[in-house]
């Protein structure tokens, strides 16, 4: 169950809003706040909490990169691969930390410490290639400095 | 009203609607205007998705899509300029770069948007290099519909239909850009009364009906108008024929009785026309009691016989009928008038009655309930007490929703009778007590008017003929008039006496 304290944040911001659903995307950021991922069951309590059909809670979850379905690592680490990024050498740094962790984009490392992932632009390009640890951003990468930034995650 | 011209031609169009709509609202989109769309639907809410309806209108720089473009007063539209196909064209490549092209065992090939329009608006090859996407080829979302994935092309018609139409909202779409599907949450499948609308709904082959799945291919179908007649409501099908055989029904678009919808339960009924237990043979009780397969002619005769012996024995007004409410205007018109000659007013229609909703489905679970009722075939219930009383001495039935538990239960108190003549389509426990028994054509297979809840009179051709010897309900009863010498005419003055 969602607690009463993020159940009462939830109705903080459905009284921000015209129409219930509009708090869906804060909710939902709530509620992973609090379980660190949205699994089916969370879902299906939101959608009871919005009167949505939990299709529809799924529908936003999946469209959105920073929602996730399954539990995730301490870190949360995501290489920028779009174009700038991209032409920058940041899918070379995707595959180079990939082969260094061990895991592949979309996974976690076993000891739970990092989640991999790729997105799309984070508006940085002058800074490219870089990624982001959970909500720090990382410019101007090279492979030595990003492999300190790993390898100092707890 | 506004005026607008499109291609050259002037329309009058009410205000307030878009282009598309404004054309579909006169009759003339696809039928002298062809707008090209696939996500736009005109029972659905407005997309604008599909991108595949743009058009150029005079004074606006870039080009408009038809079906999110309300119309003004003055609007002069070009739906086949130059660059409204070479969007088009573009429209096209771009919904083809990922689509399998798998036509070949793809059950939409004949009747697929995407074919139709890639044929009229798009390019003979494809340039790009990159493999296709690669997706479920089946997915099962319930359980009367499959899902495609890679067929799709995402223009959201069945996730509309699930939210605004069936109000169920079993369907979503997941995901962003070229990996997005359509799926259900675990757990919560495709399952509404409405569900296989949405394999109508589909512009391509990505939603097919387990039920019709790699049945037929649709160019082999001979498409006839019919009536659905699962309940009163009257819904307009397409009757899909292949050689004698009924392989589906689809909806009929009439705004005044089912827009463009048809609810499952009824699409299904189409299987009730080939079952197994249909009555293929006239059969005539024997001296051993046994009910003997017949000529139409003997069973006729019979069944004149027995009404014959019945008025000269205790003169008119002991033939009774039990009507259905499944029999056509023209059967009733005829059974009606045939009492009327043999002087009998004892007559009634037994509608078995169900559950309904707010949309589509009726209580009453026959397509000719009201009809019965116009007809004066009325409730049942003083036919019974009549019969247990012994005022009826021959009944002609048509149909056997009589023995249903809401009404009789079981054919027992027919049993007393002098003779029960049977008309009807399906085998039932009613031919325990039949005396004769003739078979009876569907509504497909005899044609002819049924009345809706509403009032509503509908005509429907005959779509197919049955695989056994049979003739309409109507033209027995006229048989039996011509033997009996009396005239099936509704005028009671012009009756004559049964000699």
């Amino acid at each position: 169950m969602v607690s009463p304290a993020v159940r009462a944040a939830i109705d903080e911001e459905i009284a921000k809003m015209p129409e219930k659903r509009g708090a869906l995307l804060a909710a939902l950021r709530l509620v992973q706040e609090e379980r660190g991922h949205l699994c089916a069951e969370t879902i299906q309590e939101v959608a009871e909490i919005f009167e949505l059909h939990p299709a529809e809670v799924m529908e936003v979850v999946r469209f959105y990169n920073h929602f996730h379905e399954r539990p995730q690592g301490r870190h949360q680490v995501n290489v920028c691969t779009s174009l700038s990024c991209a032409l920058r050498g940041g899918r070379g740094l995707l595959r180079q930390i990939q082969a260094h962790l061990g895991i592949r984009a979309g996974q976690t490392t076993e000891d739970g410490r990092i989640s991999l992932g790729h997105e799309e632009c984070l508006g940085a390009c002058g800074n490219a290639p870089m990624l982001r640890i959970d909500d720090a951003y990382h410019l101007d990468l090279d492979w030595l400095r990003t492999q300190q930034l790993l390898d100092g995650l707890e | 009203m506004v005026h607008i011209r499109v291609d050259g031609t002037a329309y009058e169009v009410r205000e307030g609607l878009t282009l598309l709509q404004a054309l579909d609202d006169l009759g003339v989109l696809m039928k002298g205007v062809d707008i090209p769309h696939y996500c736009w639907h005109p029972k659905l809410s407005i997309d604008g998705s599909c991108r595949m309806c743009q058009v150029e209108v005079e004074g606006m720089p870039k080009l408009q899509i038809a079906c999110g473009t309300p119309v003004r007063d003055g609007m002069i539209i070009h739906t086949r300029s130059e660059r409204a196909l070479a969007a088009r064209e573009g429209v096209m490549e771009l919904l083809l770069v990922n689509h399998p092209l798998d036509c070949p065992i793809c059950d939409q090939a004949g009747e697929c948007k995407l074919q139709d329009y890639a044929f009229e608006y798009g390019q003979a090859h494809s340039r790009t290099r990159e493999p296709r996407r690669a997706l479920k080829k089946r997915v099962e979302l319930g359980s009367t519909i499959i899902l495609d994935q890679e067929r799709c092309i995402l223009c959201r018609r069945c996730v509309r239909f699930c939210r605004e139409v069936s109000a169920t909202n079993e369907l979503a779409v997941t995901q962003r850009g070229d990996r997005s599907t359509i799926e259900t949450f675990p757990g919560k499948p495709l399952e509404n009364d409405y569900s296989m609308n949405v394999a109508d709904l589909c512009p391509v082959g990505a939603l097919t009906t387990r039920d019709f799945r790699f049945k037929t291919r649709v160019w082999s179908l001979e498409e006839v108008p019919g009536i659905c007649t699962g309940c009163s409501r009257g819904c307009n099908v397409h009757v899909g024929v292949v050689d004698h055989e009924v392989r589906r029904y689809t909806p009929r678009r009439n705004d005044e009785v089912n827009g463009t919808w048809l609810c499952d339960q009824g699409r299904m009924t189409y299987r009730e026309i080939g079952a197994p237990d249909r009555i293929t043979e006239p059969a005539v009780r024997g001296n051993s009691g046994q009910l003997v397969g017949a000529t139409l002619d003997r069973a006729i005769g019979r069944a004149v016989e027995l009404i014959r012996e019945a008025v000269q024995k205790e003169g008119p007004g002991v033939v009774a009928a039990l009507a259905s409410a499944h029999a056509t205007n023209e059967d009733l018109a005829a059974l009606r008038g045939l009492l009327r000659a043999l002087g009998s007013e004892t007559h009634a229609a037994p509608v078995l009655t169900g559950s309904s909703d707010a949309l589509l489905v009726r209580p009453e679970k026959a397509a000719n309930a009201e009809g019965a009722r116009v007809a004066g075939f009325g409730e049942p219930g003083l036919l019974f007490d009549k019969i247990r009383g012994g005022g009826v001495r021959v009944l002609i039935v048509l149909g056997h929703d009589v023995i249903h538990e809401q009404f009789l239960g079981t054919p027992e108190p027919l049993a007393a009778l002098d003779g029960v003549i049977l008309l009807d389509t399906h085998r039932s426990r009613l031919e325990q007590v039949a005396d004769v028994v003739i078979p009876g054509r569907h509504l497909a297979e005899k044609g002819g008017s049924v009345t809706n809840h509403a009032g509503l009179v509908q005509a429907v051709p005959a779509a197919l003929e049955p695989t056994f010897e049979a003739i309409a309900e109507a033209q027995v009863l006229a048989r039996f008039a011509d033997a009996l010498d009396v005239s099936l005419t509704d005028e009671p003055e012009r009756k004559r006496e049964v000699d």
